[in-house]
């Protein structure tokens, strides 16, 4: 090797050398505000509801701004986490409660303090107690702290077109045997009647936890932290329940291939399909602050629609489960310009003029009750307004989400393999298990 | 020495831009991968370093072996057919067909769409349920049509395969439209008093001449290939059950998903190395100049 050559990678690598060692190191440094600017990145609420919160807040405080930016939730990740390598961390970030807040624990400030001063000591009660309880999800033995605070919780549900359900003379089905009378009474149309858009990891996951708790209440938790085991009995059960959607005919054709959004929801809204697995949030189809004309006809004012809960499971609980949490919650950075003014907003969003803006378009449920469109459309959306308000938020009591975000993957990557008839339910159990097994250590 | 420097300092000030800039954005992202590639790191707390632990679980892990095979088809399952396709477009609108601009403009459009778009859009066209395909399927008895091409795990990284030929072969014609253009014609004409029918023209004088073309488009298929991630992504998913997943898929999942970017770096890191060796190869078969003709 000839001395030039020689130099030029020495030149290399140690101008190698001397660019690296950043990689592996705990992020620090300043927020992306000043004193009067506030600002605000997140995935939810979308983006002409934000706009809204965020002019409410501005008319109220004059002289402040808040500079927004919504993504889709795949960028957002990529974004947060860039931000937080870079020291550009937003002053408030959307969460998501466990793994996701837990990675960002040490960018964040308890909020407790900001909750006691806006709203008082006993401001934990203005929360939907799961609201509370999934906040401080996946903290440390010991800490307390309220990294984060709910602004929209949710049940995740299904959902029937009464259209198609009066068409063909059905009922809403309560138990596993009526979901599959029903669906063979609806089928032979051109609508699915059961449409799945098991594409999606999350909505395997919101499914299966549903099935699971319907099967045996709290096991599936126990068995993700380690307290049992995923080859439970119950716990397969609910895997090959999982299954039959697939092998039983419930689920349209190609279910594990079609997407929630935009594919599925588009197609139930317009009519091509009789029930839906989503969630709470499907209200927001109905928007009361939109131009009515602009709604397609089964979403103006929910008029084809009706939530219900998963059926009950043969030989499980007596009752369906009501299944839910947070869909977003909002951190503060520990490094925020002006974390008065950062309060000051989450606050506001959370059950001030921002959040009475985040209501009024339906967007999802508020995380603190008592909070009430300013105007319905119809008798219909206010009656299932105050269905998930009144009578399933303050019920529900377990989680849609696994704290583990490989857990999480597992148990979507399991269902996946069901479903294309890859592995049987026990040995998805066994898969997951493994997983399970490394993250509690074992 | 120092009067060779001074002869030679402003070149190397010329010089100076782009090695700051293959600095700052080639080679400092490559040593942070590399590095980052030696931690059990969230990408945002402190990690801790694991030596080539993540290289060793990556080698063991079977997702990852799924990237690598669908990688594997990926390159010579797009490459080929895109380059034969676009070659014989090429050559079909070559020849002053009536509108032939137009014809150009249409194969070409995929290829600048957004990929986003493409996967959405043919994700309802393969839609089993009722998708395109499903319904030209009931109407002309061609049953298979609404197979469960992106549900099925045997066929879903094939599918996708199958779409971004469509996306890309307008590209691969165009490559060649501007090869073709580049040919003497005067070599074509001796061929033609030499007697070569189209066939032998094509086949014998055309395909030869377009060699660069070809290994350009060679170059750019694999590379292209080692980095597929929207089409993937928006189709798939990489699913199901990582059936289609790919090594940037992945990688994004590990990183972003699964909060594992130590783990994501590795992917990366073994990615880097397919392409440069991949690269590296090909300038050992075909000589430096391949892409320019220059023999060298």
């Amino acid at each position: 090797m000839s001395l030039r050559k020689i130099a030029a990678l020495t030149g290399v690598a140690a101008l190698s050398i001397s660019l690296a060692a950043c990689a592996g190191g705990a992020t620090t440094g300043t927020s992306g505000g000043d004193a009067n600017t506030v600002t605000f990145r997140s995935w939810s609420p979308i983006e002409q509801t934000t706009k809204q919160m965020v002019a409410a807040f501005e008319a109220d405080n004059p002289g402040t701004k808040v500079d927004a930016t919504i993504f889709n939730y795949p960028e957002y990740l990529v974004d947060l986490q860039t931000r937080a390598s870079s020291n550009t961390f937003p002053d408030i970030v959307g969460l998501q409660p466990g793994a996701l807040t837990q990675q960002y624990r040490s960018n964040l400030l308890p909020l407790q303090d900001c909750a006691a001063k806006t709203w008082g000591a006993d401001w934990q009660n203005k929360f939907y107690p799961i609201g509370i309880e999934q906040a401080r999800a996946g903290n440390p033995a010991g800490d307390q702290n309220f990294y984060s605070l709910p602004i929209l919780v949710q049940t995740v549900n299904l959902w029937a077109n009464t259209e198609l359900f009066a068409a063909a003379g059905a009922t809403i089905p309560k138990t596993w045997d009526e979901l599959t009378s029903t669906v063979a009474q609806l089928k032979g149309g051109n609508a699915a009647p059961f449409m799945l858009p098991a594409k999606d990891g999350w909505l395997r996951n919101a499914v299966f936890l549903q099935i699971a708790n319907n099967v045996n209440p709290g096991l599936v938790y126990k068995a993700e932290s380690g307290t049992d085991s995923w080859s439970n009995p119950d716990l397969v059960k609910a895997l090959d329940y999982w299954g039959k959607l697939f092998t039983d005919g419930i689920a349209q054709d190609g279910a594990i291939g079609l997407d929630a959004y935009p594919s599925a929801v588009n197609q139930f809204e317009a009519g091509n399909a009789a029930m839906i697995p989503l969630g709470a949030w499907w209200i927001q189809q109905s928007d009361p602050t939109k131009s009515q004309a602009d709604i397609p006809p089964l979403s103006q004012g929910m008029s084809g629609y009706e939530p219900f809960l998963f059926p009950t499971i043969p030989g499980g609980a007596a009752d369906s489960q009501f299944v839910g949490g947070i869909d977003v919650s909002l951190g503060i950075s520990k490094d925020a310009a002006n974390p008065d003014l950062a309060c000051k907003v989450l606050t506001d969003w959370i059950a001030g003029k921002g959040g009475q803006k985040l209501v009024d378009t339906m967007n999802d449920i508020p995380a603190v009750a008592g909070l009430t469109p300013s105007s319905f459309t119809s008798k219909k959306q206010e009656t299932i307004w105050n269905t998930f308000v009144t009578d399933w938020l303050p019920q529900v009591k377990y989680s849609r989400y696994f704290d583990d975000p490989k857990v999480d993957q597992a148990v979507s990557d399991a269902l996946a393999a069901i479903a294309t008839g890859s592995q049987t339910p026990e040995q998805a159990a066994a898969a997951i298990q493994v997983v399970s097994d490394g993250a509690n250590g074992k | 020495m120092r009067t060779k420097l001074r002869q030679n300092i402003t070149g190397l000030l010329f010089l100076l831009p782009a090695v700051v800039l293959f600095a700052v954005f080639v080679v400092y992202p490559i040593v942070y991968n590399m590095q980052a590639s030696t931690l059990d790191w969230d990408g945002v707390n402190a990690g801790t370093f694991v030596g080539f632990d993540n290289y060793v679980k990556l080698f063991q892990d079977p997702t990852f072996l799924i990237a690598l095979r669908n990688s594997a088809y990926w390159i010579p399952l797009t490459i080929i057919p895109q380059a034969l396709i676009g070659f014989l477009l090429a050559l079909a609108l070559n020849r002053g067909l009536f509108a032939s601009t137009v014809y150009r403009a249409i194969f070409f459009i995929p290829a600048i769409l957004s990929p986003v778009v493409v996967g959405i859009v043919w994700q309802r066209i393969m839609d089993p349920f009722n998708g395109v395909f499903t319904s030209v399927g009931k109407a002309t008895g061609l049953d298979w049509l609404g197979g469960n091409f992106l549900a099925n795990p045997q066929t879903a990284i094939f599918a996708v395969i199958f779409v971004n030929i469509w996306m890309w072969t307008g590209f691969s014609m165009l490559f060649y439209l501007a090869g073709l253009q580049l040919i003497d014609t005067s070599v074509l004409e001796a061929a033609k008093i030499d007697g070569a029918g189209p066939l032998q023209t094509t086949a014998r004088i055309i395909f030869p001449l377009l060699k660069s073309t070809h290994l350009s488009l060679l170059l750019l298929g694999i590379i292209g290939s080692l980095k597929t991630f929207e089409l993937v992504y928006v189709l798939t998913q990489g699913g199901p059950a990582h059936a289609s997943e790919m090594l940037p898929t992945y990688a994004f999942q590990q990183a972003f998903q699964l909060q594992s970017v130590g783990y994501a770096s590795t992917i990366s890191v073994v990615l880097i190395v397919i392409a440069v060796a991949s690269s590296l190869s090909m300038v050992r078969v075909f000589g430096a100049g391949f892409i320019s003709g220059d023999e060298k």
